[in-house]
């Protein structure tokens, strides 16, 4: 009773163990880490100058930044309009194509990165039909540049840059743009006018997420990429496995961090996921006021002025086609998109049942060989056991703290709130190779390198961002009123908290603890680092198969790894949305 | 009494009747049916709207009031069915080029843009140039009573203010139609009341062709030239507002506006006609005690019973008087001299034989 009391006074302390492991592993390694960069105690900055003054660490730099906005454009350029198309779609249609989008992102991505090598390849699908068929006789490029590079980032990043677009767009008014038409702006004017400025915060947050984690991006530009499409990321590794000069990594890793933070100070991110609510438009913004009043602007109004009055007249209760071409476009452009995100995964599926002795499409006979050689692998169960093992643990920390640090939170000023949630939030914002990077520093200084719980202790830092996201998402939504109204009949706040918080918000809790178990079984870049080659996860143990040759087996883990996030969602539409009527039909 | 009524409503009737020579139905719905899915949301929707009239769709929730405008509007298409504007049939019509201006039920302010933008806005998109607009949004803020709040975002205001906006920019361009969705649904009373005069004088001042949906049947007794009551999708009568009150055809009609008295058993005399009910109004009853007699007793049908519930409304007095096995409401204005009833007291009700209106069940 008297904590309860407590935290009813002081909700911030609820935030205290998420913030003390935090803090721990992630935070006090990185400022060490920091002094290391400035050469401490003598403080220097003969790291950065040594780093800057080789020619190919800059251009690796260069390329680093280049390769994240190149593929961060693009997801932006696939992704509005597909968030557009859907946000368009009837009910039905959208939902069915958000979970679609929202699928690939539940698979691991060293699983979907597989599925390109398989499809890629110089003996990949793609080029052995084309041989097949006879229109080449050997094999195009298709690995192993940057455009594979720029595929395999894009395929994973995409669901990152479509979900706050969706987010934000299905907040917006519809009944701002029908009335936009009918004050006599066309179509594209009125999105142009109307829809698009309201859309951009979601584009801001969307860039802002896919820029800076394309900048810690390792697997991806290792696996497809040539050997000139290195990154920072390759590099910091590649100095970790051979030189391990502190100082020179420290200093990699926070020029990369440094870029990020730019970014994200300048740009923000708004991961409240809350709505476009009107009173966020205090004033008109000053880009747009300076853009209005400059000459060029308003000399470009005054013509297009005249070509819409002499329009206005004559179009005047014109009529026009029907036009289904556009509807037609848009929906031929889904398709594509959605082909491009779930198609690698599918194939995947399929050809782990071939028979043959490499993977085919489509299987010319059908067997399960490659899951018997997955499953007859001690050294693959091993992995697989380990995986499941440090999944739950994870799972279980990071949602206890995180659900509390959560709750503590949502009783709390909006502005402390959103301060403290970008601090839990550092170790999935910041790249993960310099998070990754820190906290193998850290471990190493304590002696967890290697070692089960150091494993767990990094992948909980991650898992517990996910789970405050999604306990607080649902929390958002509770209804406070509710709390007071048990209160008010006498329930005692453990029997309110029990009987009546507890059963509302569980949905958040089980996806956090979902979102916290993902996380951990798909972690490769800190794991890597913090293992130490001496605990190999499932991950870990295809990352280091797919370097080295290709597997099939994989292909037969890719399939169960790719089917089971249809688990996950069966998981989650039976606690999630089941018990949503029930919520709705008390809120009213 | 009655006829002090009609006595005032004389001239707008005559008005009215001009209008009806004038060829220009602005608006005319041709069995607009609309269908979602199984749905049917409207169903034989005809209807003519003239030239300058303010036109109200009274109905309850999801009879379809929204669904006919939306229509209009060109945002969504008649399944069957034709809409025609000036005489033309706008179904290829996309929504920008109607020419209407639209007040939503959410005002649907662009909330990034300031209110003088927003008032800007449907000029820009006729192609106005830039000083004439300038002119024409100070005159509209300055009739709106908004002259100061030109840079102000629409979130910077109040409900009332908000709505004011909404209004002067669905008015601004000049279109000849203007369209208003529940347009005071969100504010109080007060400000609701204040709105309605607003609106009203707009219309007077404009002359635009207005039709506004509502489910407040005073705000449509108020505001307008004639009125629509929708039900489940169909058309149940059109009528002006007095002869919707004092002439419904309809049981739904007479309950959906005002309070109705339904003589089954208490006594038409000589029997309502088959498949026909008898309707009296509250105030069309007198209350006296027993021993009174009434005026002009001749044309006056009378019965006993005893008053089971009074109540002070302001200057109303409304009683629920027990006849037999009914309860009917009696309303009364207030006056010095007239007996006051307790619960419990036998009394006699009277009426005028040509007070009661025969309804269709
Ligand atoms: N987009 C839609 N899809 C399916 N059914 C719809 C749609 N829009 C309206 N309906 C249905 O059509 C019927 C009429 O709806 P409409 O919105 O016109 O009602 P309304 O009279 O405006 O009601 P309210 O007073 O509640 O606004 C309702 O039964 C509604 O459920
Ligand atoms: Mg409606």
């Amino acid at each position: 009773m008297d904590i309860l009391r407590n935290v009813s006074r002081n909700p911030l302390g609820l935030t205290v163990p998420a913030l003390t492991i935090l803090i721990a592993v992630f935070g006090i390694p990185t400022i060490f880490f920091f002094f290391a960069s400035l050469n401490a105690p003598e403080y220097s900055l003969s790291n950065y100058e040594a780093f800057l003054s080789r020619g190919a660490n800059v251009r690796i730099l260069f390329q680093t930044i280049e390769i994240s906005v190149i593929a961060t454009l693009l997801c932006l350029a696939i992704g509005y309009p597909t968030a557009y198309l859907i946000t368009a779609a009837p009910k039905r249609a959208r939902v069915a194509l958000t979970v679609l989008v929202f699928l690939p992102w539940l698979t691991s991505g060293l699983v979907r990165t597989y599925a390109w090598i398989v499809l890629l390849g110089d003996n990949g699908l793609i080029n052995r039909t084309l041989i097949d068929l006879g229109l080449i006789s050997s094999p195009l490029p298709l690995i192993y540049n940057r455009l594979a590079v720029y595929i395999g980032m894009v395929h994973i990043m995409l669901p990152v840059m479509i979900l706050p677009l969706l987010s934000v767009m299905q907040g917006i008014d519809k009944s701002l743009v029908a009335a936009a038409r009918s004050m006599g702006a066309r179509p594209f004017t009125a999105f142009w006018r109307v829809f698009l400025p309201l859309s951009l915060p979601g584009v801001r947050s969307g860039t802002v997420l896919v820029f800076v984690i394309c900048l810690g991006f390792y697997i991806t530009p290792q696996a497809l990429g040539g050997l000139r499409d290195v990154m920072l990321s390759t590099f910091i590794a590649n100095q970790i496995e051979t030189s391990f000069s502190i100082g020179v990594i420290a200093a990699a890793a926070f020029m990369l961090l440094a870029i990020a933070a730019i970014v994200l100070s300048v740009l923000g991110l708004d991961m409240s996921g809350e709505r476009v609510r009107p009173d966020r438009f205090h004033e008109e913004h000053w880009a747009r006021r300076v853009f209005r009043s400059s000459i060029v602007t308003r000399g470009m109004k005054a013509v297009a002025d005249k070509f819409r009055a002499a329009r206005w007249t004559r179009q005047l209760y014109q009529r026009t086609g029907a036009g289904n071409s556009s509807a037609l476009a848009g929906s031929v452009f889904l398709a594509l998109v959605m082909t491009f995100l779930l198609l690698p995964g599918m194939l995947d599926v399929v050809m782990s049942f071939s028979g043959g002795a490499y993977l085919e499409f489509p299987p010319s006979t059908l067997s399960l060989q490659w899951y018997r050689s997955f499953l007859g692998d001690p050294s693959w169960t091993g992995a697989l056991w380990t995986s499941v093992q440090v999944g739950l643990i994870v799972a279980a920390l990071s949602t206890i703290v995180g659900t509390l640090a959560a709750y503590g939170l949502s009783r709390t000023t909006p502005r402390i709130r959103s301060s403290f949630t970008m601090c839990l939030m550092a170790p999935i914002t910041f790249p993960a190779i310099v998070v990754g990077v820190a906290i193998y520093f850290g471990m190493a200084k304590i002696g967890l390198v290697g070692t089960v719980s150091g494993i767990v202790l990094t992948q909980s830092v991650g898992a517990t961002a996910y789970a405050v996201v999604i306990v607080s998402a649902t929390l958002a939504t509770f209804d406070r009123r509710l709390e007071r109204a048990a209160l008010s009949m006498q329930a005692s706040p453990i029997q309110t908290l029990v009987r009546v918080t507890m059963p509302l918000i569980r949905p958040g809790i089980i996806g956090g603890a979902l979102f916290a178990f993902i996380h951990s079984f798909d972690e490769v870049v800190q794991t890597s680092l913090v293992s130490g080659f001496a605990i190999r996860t499932l991950p870990l143990k295809m990352w280091e198969n797919m370097r080295n040759e290709l597997d099939p087996t994989i292909a037969a883990i890719g399939s169960l790894l790719t089917l089971l996030p249809i688990l996950w969602l069966v998981a989650l539409y039976v606690t999630w949305w089941r018990v949503r009527p029930k919520v709705q039909a008390m809120a009213q | 009494m009655v006829n002090a009524h009609t006595g005032n409503l004389a001239p707008a009737s005559a008005e009215r009747a001009c209008a009806d020579e004038s060829p220009l139905a602005q608006i005319e719905f041709r069995k607009v049916t609309k269908m979602y899915g199984g749905v049917v949301a409207l169903r034989d929707f005809s209807l003519t709207v003239r030239k300058g009239e303010f036109l109200t769709i009274l109905g309850p929730s999801g009879s379809g009031k929204t669904t006919a405008l939306m229509i209009l509007a060109g945002f969504e298409a008649p399944s069957s069915g034709d809409v025609l504007i000036a005489q033309n049939s706008v179904a290829a019509v996309p929504s920008f080029r109607r020419d209407q201006g639209i007040v939503f039920q959410s005002y649907a302010l662009f909330p990034h843009m300031t209110v003088r933008q927003n008032l800007e806005f449907p000029l820009e998109m006729r192609g106005m140039k830039a000083s004439d607009r300038l002119a024409k949004v100070d005159r509209m803020l300055e009739r709106v009573h908004l002259k100061d709040f030109g840079l102000r975002m629409p979130s910077q205001l109040s409900g009332g203010q908000q709505q004011r906006v909404a209004l002067a920019r669905a008015l601004i361009a000049d279109s000849p139609i203007l369209l208003l969705d529940e347009p005071l649904g969100a504010l109080d009373r007060n400000l609701r009341e204040q709105m309605q005069s607003e609106i009203k004088q707009l219309h007077r001042e404009f002359g635009k062709t207005t039709i506004c949906v509502t489910h407040d049947q005073e705000e449509a007794l108020t505001l307008s030239d004639r009125i629509v009551v929708m039900r489940a999708g169909r058309i149940e009568q059109v009528d002006t507002p007095e002869a919707l009150y004092d002439r419904p055809t309809s049981r739904f009609v007479a309950n959906f506006l005002g309070e109705a008295n339904i003589l089954s058993q208490v006594g038409f005399e000589g029997g309502a006609p088959a498949g026909k009910i008898a309707m009296i109004r509250p105030e069309r009853i007198a209350i006296s005690s027993l021993a009174s007699r009434p005026v002009d007793a001749e044309n006056r049908q009378s019965v006993t019973g005893h008053v089971e519930e009074m109540t002070y409304a302001g200057p109303l007095r409304k009683y629920h008087v027990r006849v037999r096995d009914e309860v009917l409401v009696v309303r009364e204005h207030v006056a010095a001299g007239q007996p006051v009833f307790q619960p419990g007291d036998q009394i006699q009700l009277s009426w005028l034989r040509s007070d009661i209106r025969l309804l269709a069940e």
